[in-house]
């Protein structure tokens, strides 16, 4: 595998006259050095994404117990029946949840199943139903709640860390900040249980269980849309307070030192507007590790939040995750697993490419 | 730039201040005062009471000159930079005194050292700018050099947005930088083409007053003589005043007109450099000229162009 690369050419001496000079071949790696870049972390993400998911098949497949005759036990328990598990069923079931041949022929089907037809085989968190169809039927739940309440967050944690950075020393601004420190540690059920206690137990005006109304059937109608808000504000405002508090003092840590700089005061000599300094100039210069946080961050929103989703009895991928490990649901796991690593590492991709357009002396080409 | 308007406003509020001549035609204009620094005193306070880092300093700017100010590191002249310039930052603090500014925009005067809030900002860059050391981190790092003169061309002169695509690159060439520079960003340039950046957005608004601070320190000798050519140039075709902080005699032998001599917060020594540097009345400006490189035998010349030792021979 060669590149046509920048002075490669010299060695060749005498052309022919009428080919076109070697410049001219090489022109769109020479020009574009961004698409060499992108390139090569587009080739690093496939080559780590193919790795993850390698590991966390054979990791799954190597947990103990079998889940066919964890299929055959919640038959038994479901029809009432002792069911005579013959040769031939049990080679029924292997065949049908890809658990027939050996860990290789098993991990080759996996492979192509997934790439080919995004498939995981059936679930038995809700047999014959396929295990995507199950994801799928949570994934909008937690992508609604955990993806909102993340850019929440981060936008209202960011805002106020960067104007308590900012304002330093003044009072306002150090209560602040010492609160936040104070309540960053508290565990988020804590604020989650009080909010339930005060809204739904005190004031009645607030739903604390399930993501809609039960009475109504799901649909792009008024009426379902204002419940499922109406049943999302306690999770959504007992996440974003926690979490927005980390990302203040984050922010407040980051804006500090900045506040020494040169070209703060250079800012301030131009005759800037102060919102502006901050804008433009402080925070600017923050948004390479806060946005990296983000990012990250954004991918670990698939493995769904088991604590807010438990306790509100929100139907997301956290709840689905461990009612698959509970019944060792393999196809279900590994569909989560296989989604969160994907979002992850895509997530993580895009960073690389987007980073350098935040601080241009990242720059991670030539 | 013209000092025309002084005239009739003069009479009324001058704060007591002396506003020089008023001659228009420019006649008198060397003795029109445009900065009047009255008993000027800055203490930084520290654990075990102030630190006066500027004594009772009384100077004053005349229009269109280049004033040089020198000193030793520690004797007060970057304090006193920060303090005209309205940057000095805790601990320190101005301790007395008044610093009179008489821009074209409001002949009458304004005390440099009261002004605050918006007519402060409104004061900055288009009346009273400022050029830092290149070396120092003055250009914001993640923004291209073209945001960092819309962003102050912008604030003070939001008319003149349709011009900006003509402006940078005029300024620029004006410093002599190729126009391209505009889209690069600062870690990009060198520290001579950054400093020439500087100049140019020191510039952009002809202001009556740049503060140049150390503009040419950590640059090799032959780039500082670029920088200093270019900013006898800007200072000779558009008539802006400069105070020019220098601890390099060489420097202001070759570019001031006048120079003050600090030595531990206070002004020692001020006058015309011919006159400073063949007739130092201060033991102390004796041994700073004496400071300065020389060919072998020959005197330091003064506003020659060639005062510092460029030579070939010199090694």
């Amino acid at each position: 595998m060669s590149f046509p690369l920048a002075g490669g050419t010299s060695t060749e001496p005498a052309l022919e006259p009428g080919a076109p000079p070697p410049e001219e071949r090489s022109s769109l790696w020479e020009r574009r050095p961004w698409f060499r870049y992108a390139l090569r972390c587009f080739l690093l993400y496939l080559a780590s994404l193919w790795g993850a998911l390698t590991i966390a098949f054979f990791f799954f497949r190597m947990l103990p117990g079998d889940p066919v005759s964890t299929v055959l036990q919640s038959m038994q328990q479901q029809y009432g029946t002792t069911v005579q598990a013959s040769g031939d069923l049990v080679a029924r079931y292997r065949t049908e949840f890809g658990l027939d041949g050996s860990v290789i022929e098993q991990y080759l089907r996996f492979m192509k199943n997934l790439v080919l037809h995004q498939d995981f085989g059936p679930s038995l968190l809700s047999y014959p139903t396929p295990a995507q169809d199950v994801i799928g039927a949570a994934l909008p739940w937690t992508i609604g709640l955990m993806g909102i309440t993340a850019v929440l967050s981060w936008v209202i944690g960011v805002a106020a860390g960067a104007i308590a950075g900012w304002r330093r020393g003044r009072l306002g601004a150090e209560v602040t900040a010492n609160v936040a420190i104070a309540f960053s540690q508290m565990p988020f059920y804590f604020v989650a249980l009080v909010l339930v206690y005060v809204f739904s137990y005190l004031l009645g005006v607030l739903p604390n269980r399930s993501a809609y109304d039960s009475q109504l059937t799901p649909g792009w109608n008024l009426e379902f849309i204002g419940s499922v808000l109406q049943h999302g504000i306690l999770p959504a405002v007992s996440i974003v307070v926690i979490g927005s508090l980390g990302w203040l003092l984050s922010t407040r840590m980051l804006i500090v030192p900045l506040l020494g700089e040169d070209f703060l005061s250079y800012a301030e000599a131009k005759g800037l507007r102060p919102s502006v300094i901050l804008r433009k100039y402080a925070l600017r210069n923050c948004y390479l590790p806060q946005v990296t946080a983000f990012g990250l961050g954004l991918g670990f929103i698939f493995n769904g939040n088991v604590l807010v989703e438990q306790l509100f009895s929100y139907p997301g991928l956290g709840s689905t995750l461990v009612a698959a490990i509970k019944l060792q649901d393999l196809n279900t796991i590994m569909g989560i697993t296989s989604l969160a690593i994907f979002a992850v590492l895509t997530a993580n991709f895009v960073l690389e490419l987007v980073l350098p357009l935040l601080d241009p002396r990242i720059k991670g080409w030539r | 730039m013209s000092d025309a308007l002084t005239t009739t406003a003069a009479a009324s509020v001058s704060d007591g201040v002396a506003t020089g001549t008023t001659d228009p035609a420019g006649a008198g204009r060397d003795l029109d005062v445009i900065l009047d620094i009255a008993d000027l005193s800055v203490a930084y306070a520290t654990g075990s009471g102030d630190l006066v880092a500027v004594k009772d300093v009384n100077l004053q700017v005349r229009r269109g000159e280049i004033l040089g100010i020198a000193g030793e590191s520690g004797s007060g002249k970057t304090t006193m930079a920060a303090t005209l310039l309205r940057l000095l930052k805790k601990p320190g603090r101005v301790s007395g005194g008044t610093a009179q500014f008489f821009p074209g925009s409001a002949p009458e005067g304004v005390d440099l050292l009261a002004i605050t809030g918006n007519r402060l900002r409104r004061l900055r860059w288009s009346s009273l700018s400022y050029l830092p050391q290149g070396s120092m981190n003055s250009l914001n790092p993640v923004a291209r050099i073209e945001r960092q003169f819309a962003d102050v061309i912008l604030e003070h002169a939001p008319k003149r947005k349709a011009e900006l695509p003509t402006l940078i690159p005029r300024l620029l060439q004006q410093v002599g930088l190729d126009p391209s520079v505009a889209r690069s960003y600062p870690h990009e340039l060198s520290g001579g083409m950054r400093q020439r950046v500087l100049m140019a957005i020191a510039i952009s608004l002809e202001p009556d007053l740049i503060v140049a601070d150390e503009p040419t320190t950590a640059l090799d000798v032959t780039v500082q003589r670029v920088i200093l050519q270019t900013l006898a140039d800007l200072s000779r075709d558009s008539g802006v005043t400069i105070i020019l902080i220098s601890h390099d005699m060489g420097v202001h032998a070759q570019l001031a007109d006048r120079v003050a001599v600090m030595l531990d917060g206070a002004v020692v020594e001020v006058g015309e450099v011919r006159q400073v540097f063949h007739q130092p009345q201060h033991e102390y400006t004796r041994r700073l000229i004496e400071s300065i490189p020389k060919l072998a035998g020959a005197a330091v010349g003064v506003n020659a162009g060639h005062p510092v030792a460029t030579g070939e021979d010199d090694r």
